[in-house]
């Protein structure tokens, strides 16, 4: 890799990449500034699959209407110059490739992706996520490297202790420095983690095979954008190699190998300018660009592509009912539907969630919901005064909400399970989930009641309840519930998910309340 | 040299417990009061020392909500102790809440920020030790390494409702500091909080109750439920500290099992006619 402008300019992206992605966490202070979200805030994918299966315009993606229109005027210069993926493909690049051209992947490939996946968009599933690049990128990073660079880290600094005990004290400032800058602050394991990192090991393991290969054959945003580029007016002149050199071929990552440069190809790298022996190269506006192949993919892949995404919109949408009831979304979600129209799965907000609350849906929310963000309780739960999730999401999936109203979104509810919970099942004082309940009027709250215990003797014991209506199903009661494994209350879903009022109910019990 | 400041301080302890309170709108001011009516903190830190000032610090809620001692008091309390010419000063708590956040919305972490020779960092749980204790319901437990090292160990909690306990105090702030799954002791917590609290000299219990949390305790979060008193309370014995403070919330030291359970036990004195109660 030579360090041409575009060289310089991939490495910069790729580092702010990096820099966004640690710095996508809590920092105490409430709001975060810029989050790894403006990838995908100008990610012409995520535009065109949101707008098709929302149906409605979102400021948010203002980023990804600028790069589209700049892609329509210059190319497909994301590829070679943004990408994150792309820069990485680069650096790993294998000079001494092997392999030849995976035929199947040539011809038409692209497009049986591209097509049933905004055409699925048509019909309310938004899976584009599942392939787009970026969100491929982030989700191997989320969920598998930084928890395990983490963990590495975090071992390291238990194992001196276990060596020098509290000697290690000595050490305390190197290791902030790098707590606080680098390492993720709570070790976290996810689901899906092994696929997430092996979908990027192979799109790397592809390059054996040829340069940029996910890239030119496979990639939805870059046939998007190469699609795009096609309209452009700027382009390498001339576009045919020269018939005494050739050289570009050899140079060229994308697209020489047909000895014509196709534009959609063309990433703009560049390297031929720079590499040219006779200087006979020129990237430059041309209104005498030559057009190479029909503009829309011939009618065959068009009307097939677009049966498919039909058809893999519908049977992905089956799902077991009674996976359901424990199928909690982050908070200011209301509805599923709306929901799936918009979340792209890029995995930012389990990334950021302060309690570790979220993690990718595998097979709770269907197929059509895999790498969808769930709230599981047990192992984190939702924080009241906190909104980072909202602030992270690029396409508003997950509303970003003022604190205040933030507070009184319903994730669930949450029911006591009395063969479990002690008061009922062992008729002693429990009350751990009441203390933690962060409503301020209480949604938890407890009664004395005289109960006869196991013993035969009667005692005085206190009973919680739940007051549904304030419920607001943060989940802290079940993630605090002292009941080994099972949780003796327990978060459920609901469908009416309309906001707690803040006028406590049930006057009378928060009278008794008091004191007693 | 040691013996006999042994003896007199357990003569100190068998004689009329001695309970500081002290009232005024500056809290620092009023920290101070009360230290030096118990004798100053001087009688506790020694030049070098290690001093652990242990707050209550467990909940995301602002300053004003009373669910976590008062930045200006921790301050007042770990100034007192630079100037006795302590180390190193920890300040710590096990939280409830996301330790970040509580650290940050207490006001503490900011508040100690810039001072010379303290510490508040956040718990890590590999320090966490096993712990005998033999006691009646609790044999062994986890207790943070900091406090089992430290020289002096300082009692700083916030006076609140608590839903089980009724109230929680200075004895109920030993929470803080043990590891685990907490939430167990919840099923026996007067005797467990005996237990974990006989075997943990506090040195010094200094009780914040400047605003005070009358309901939906522990953590509260509505303005309404707190009462503003403009009081800090000191004592070298917990026991008694709790008992006063019971009664700014309008409540004998019998009402609340923790306090009857450690008295009891023979940690302290709760009898409000046997303790000498001095205005700082």
């Amino acid at each position: 890799m030579k360090l041409t402008t575009a060289r310089i300019c991939q490495l910069i992206f790729l580092a702010l990449f990096l820099i966004l992605f640690v710095q996508t966490e809590y920092r105490g202070r409430d709001e975060i500034n810029a989050a790894v979200n403006a990838f995908f805030r100008a990610d012409p994918l995520v535009l065109f699959s949101y707008l098709l299966a929302a149906k409605s315009w979102n400021w948010l993606l203002m980023p990804a209407a600028l790069m589209t229109l700049a892609t329509l005027v210059l190319g497909r210069f994301f590829c070679g110059w943004i990408c994150p993926l792309g820069t990485i493909l680069d650096l790993l690049a294998n000079k001494s490739r092997k392999g030849s051209p995976i035929k199947a992947l040539k011809g038409n490939f692209k497009y049986w992706l591209l097509l049933p996946l905004l055409t699925a968009s048509l019909f309310n599933i938004n899976l584009s996520g599942l392939l787009d690049p970026i969100a491929i990128l982030l989700r191997a990073l989320t969920f598998l490297l930084y928890p395990v660079l983490g963990l590495a880290g975090r071992e390291g600094w238990v194992g001196l202790y276990r060596m020098f005990g509290e000697q290690r004290d000595a050490l305390t400032p190197a290791y902030s420095l790098i707590r606080d800058n680098l390492l993720p602050f709570r070790d976290t394991i996810y689901p899906l983690a092994f696929l997430s990192a092996a979908i990027l090991l192979g799109i790397i393991a592809l390059e054996r095979f040829e340069t940029r290969n996910w890239c030119r054959n496979i990639c939805p945003l870059g046939t998007l954008l190469g699609w795009l580029a096609r309209f452009s007016s700027f382009s390498r002149v001339s576009q045919v190699l020269c018939s005494d050199c050739g050289k570009c071929r050899d140079m060229c990552p994308t697209s020489f190998d047909k000895n014509v440069l196709y534009k959609e190809e063309c990433i703009l790298c560049m390297e031929c300018l720079q590499e040219c022996p006779h200087d006979r190269i020129s990237f430059r506006p041309s209104l005498k660009l030559k057009g190479f192949g029909p503009l829309l993919p011939e009618r065959r892949v068009l009307l097939g592509g677009i049966a498919g995404g039909l058809l893999l919109s519908l049977p992905i949408r089956f799902r077991y009912p009674e996976k359901q009831s424990r199928l909690l979304r982050p908070p200011g979600v209301r509805s599923e539907d709306d929901f799936l129209k918009k979340c792209v799965r890029c995995g930012e907000c389990m990334k950021v969630c302060l309690k570790n609350a979220l993690y990718p849906s595998a097979y709770q929310a269907g197929l059509e919901g895999i790498y969808t963000p769930l709230v599981i309780p047990r192992l984190g739960y939702c924080e009241y005064n906190c909104t980072l999730c909202g602030q992270v999401c690029p396409t508003g999936a997950i509303p970003l909400l003022p604190t205040e109203t933030k507070r009184r979104e319903v994730i669930g509810k949450a029911v006591f399970d009395k063969n479990h919970c002690l008061p009922f099942a062992r008729k002693i004082d429990c009350i751990v989930c009441e203390e933690h309940c962060p409503i301020p009027e209480k949604a938890i709250r407890s009664r004395n009641m005289q109960v006869m215990g196991l013993d035969g003797h009667v005692r005085a014991v206190k009973e919680p309840y739940i007051v549904e209506e304030i419920c607001n199903g943060c989940g802290i009661c079940e993630n605090v519930c002292p009941l080994e494994t099972k949780a003796g209350i327990e978060v459920f879903a609901v469908k009416n998910r309309t906001p707690i009022t803040q006028v406590s109910v049930g006057q009378e019990a928060s009278d008794s309340y008091r004191y007693n | 040299m040691l013996a006999p400041t042994l003896i007199k301080e357990t003569l100190a302890t068998r004689e009329q417990s001695l309970v500081a309170v002290a009232e005024g709108t500056d809290y620092a001011v009023i920290t101070r009061k009360a230290i030096n009516a118990v004798g100053g903190m001087k009688r506790f830190v020694k030049p070098g020392d290690v001093v652990v000032v242990k707050p209550n610090m467990g909940w995301d809620r602002s300053v004003e909500l009373a669910a976590n001692t008062h930045p200006l008091v921790v301050r007042a309390v770990v100034e007192e102790c630079l100037a006795a010419g302590a180390k190193k000063v920890k300040v710590f708590d096990n939280t409830c809440n996301d330790s970040r956040r509580c650290y940050v919305s207490s006001g503490i972490e900011s508040a100690l920020k810039g001072i010379k020779g303290v510490e508040c960092k956040h718990i890590e749980t590999e320090r966490f030790k096993k712990v005998t204790l033999n006691g009646s319901f609790l044999k062994e437990w986890e207790l943070y390494d900091e406090v089992l090292s430290a020289d002096v160990y300082i009692n700083v909690p916030v006076a609140k409702h608590h839903g089980l306990s009724k109230l929680t105090l200075g004895l109920k702030n030993i929470m803080g500091i043990m590891g685990g799954t907490r939430g167990y002791i919840h099923r026996n917590l007067d005797v467990a909080l005996a237990d974990v609290n006989a075997q943990v000299k506090k040195h010094l219990t200094i009780i914040d109750a400047t605003r005070i949390l009358t309901a939906h305790g522990p953590q509260g979060g509505n303005i309404a439920d707190v009462k503003v008193l403009n009081k800090v309370i000191a004592s070298t014995d917990t026991v008694a500290a709790d008992a006063y403070a019971t009664t700014l919330f309008g409540m004998k030291p019998s009402d609340i099992p923790v306090t009857v359970t450690a008295y009891k036990r023979g940690l302290g004195e709760m009898n409000l006619e046997k303790i000498k109660i001095v205005k700082a």
